[in-house]
């Protein structure tokens, strides 16, 4: 129950500072973007975009959310309420994950992708988790925002490259162990994309539970007082 | 002055703190080496394997005016997050009733990191460039991209309340560097329709070689930043 309410508690805040304006404003201008492009490259381009900035949304804004919460002393009201850490990491990963969905959805839709539905949703919302994830960690140890934009760029590489070298046609199998690599297989339904599924399952995991380590201890050392 | 300059070395220091100088002044580098090398050689390689003629030949202006904007963008993007984060912990207003200013805070928050970009912007142009550039047109276009740049910068800060906004805003903000690639590949007067980014006009400029063009670049920009400035000054009063 707490966490619905926490979900929907950040829903709201991302309506109100504009994050669904933001990604419907995107969504339209990559839709525009695909039809430009040449039928060919269409395919590559579309899913190029939706890997690149709806389901990467969590690396960009989490340092902004997590810094503006700590400035306004929202995670110190949070520290002394019955909200688990766990709640409040799954809430954050959860919300950024149905706007990275919606948007990745609208994209491919609207594009005329060949995609299917389930694959192409999961591969989206678990990549999603895995970017938040970084991006929560990223911004717990961070104090400004140009240290978290900073802080972001090795993870956005070690992601981003090997994924779109596996897009634009360097697939060896092995390359399926990168969680951005699975992830680009599984949102075209390749075919492998149950063993991608599975990896980008366990490293998405593996990230919700490292930014709740790392979240967990950031909640215990708020007010500067270890608690 | 002495106040404006003190001011503006607290600026210096925290982008120093953040390693964000470095990423300034690194990132243009880091794109000129991309463009003035990858970009031919991917070009070549394309050819050889089409069997065609070079690909990208005719954009390699596009990426010489995306170049020359990148660096005062990147400037003034560091200066729009560093303002962003002293608004939120409320400096900003507490720096407009100090000797400073407000005129003096956004003299050593904006204005001299936009000045700073432009000989930075000209370098960065002047050694990676993939055509070649007049020293007079590299001027005008080294100015152009400050100018805008900073209207970038005033875009994100005047309009947010707080980073989270700010972050949203900054992303939406590169919807004013779409005009760069427009001349590029709409050539019918549909162009016309992207006339209110000063990006479109100073691509017009490259791509025409014709140094009016500045005009209609330099109007634009400046009825976007006085726009921007009052709402800026505004917030800034509190």
């Amino acid at each position: 129950m707490r966490f619905i309410q926490l979900t929907k508690g950040d829903i709201r805040f991302q309506y109100k500072y504009g994050f669904y304006f933001l990604y419907l404003i995107f969504s339209l201008l990559y839709i525009s973007v695909a039809y430009v492009l040449p039928r060919d490259w269409r395919q590559t381009a579309v899913l190029a975009m939706v890997f690149t900035d709806p389901a990467a949304l969590g690396l960009f804004f989490m340092g902004a959310i997590i810094l503006y919460e700590k400035s306004e002393r929202v995670l110190d009201a949070l520290a002394v309420s019955p909200v688990k850490v766990s709640e409040y990491v799954a809430s954050k990963l959860f919300s950024i994950g149905l706007i990275s969905s919606l948007a990745a959805l609208l994209i491919a839709v609207s594009s005329c992708l060949s995609f299917q539905p389930f694959y192409f949703i999961s591969a989206v919302f678990m990549g999603s988790c895995l970017f938040s994830s970084f991006g929560l960690m990223l911004a717990a140890k961070s104090s400004t925002l140009n240290e978290f934009i900073l802080s972001t760029i090795p993870f956005q590489i070690a992601i981003n490259l090997p994924a779109l070298a596996y897009l634009f046609g360097w697939q060896p199998v092995w390359l399926l162990i990168h969680p951005g690599a699975s992830m680009i297989e599984l949102m075209v339904a390749g075919r492998y994309r149950w063993p991608a599924f599975a990896v980008l399952l366990v490293s998405s995991g593996l990230a919700c539970y490292l930014a709740y380590k790392v979240i967990r201890k950031m909640f215990s050392t708020l007010g500067g007082a270890k608690l | 002055m002495k106040a404006i300059l003190s001011s503006f070395r607290v600026f210096i220091r925290q982008i120093v703190r953040d390693d964000m100088l470095w990423a300034v002044c690194l990132a243009p580098v880091l794109a000129g080496l991309f463009f003035r090398f990858a970009v031919p050689a991917a070009d070549r390689w394309l050819a050889q394997t089409l069997d065609g003629e070079l690909l990208l030949a005719d954009y390699y202006l596009l990426f010489d005016l995306m170049l020359n904007l990148m660096t005062p963008y990147m400037f003034c993007f560091a200066a729009a997050m560093v303002m962003l984060t002293e608004y939120d912990e409320n400096i900003a207003v507490y720096m407009a009733i100090t000797p400073v200013g407000k005129t003096g805070y956004i003299i050593s928050r904006l204005l001299m990191p936009g000045i700073l970009s432009v000989p930075a912007g000209m370098l960065a142009t002047g050694i990676f460039s993939l055509t070649d550039w007049p020293i007079g047109r590299l001027i005008i276009v080294s100015l152009l991209s400050s100018l805008l740049s900073l209207a970038v910068a005033l875009l994100v800060v005047s309009f947010s309340s707080n980073r989270v906004e700010g972050m949203a805003l900054a992303k939406l903000s590169g919807l004013m560097m779409m005009g760069l690639p427009v001349p590029f590949f709409i050539v019918s007067n549909h162009q016309y329709w992207f006339s209110v980014l000063p990006s479109f006009w100073i691509a017009r400029l490259g791509v025409g070689q014709n140094d009016l063009y500045a005009v209609p670049a330099a109007i634009t920009s400046v009825i976007w930043i006085l726009i921007l400035y009052r709402k800026f000054e505004r917030k800034l009063s509190g």
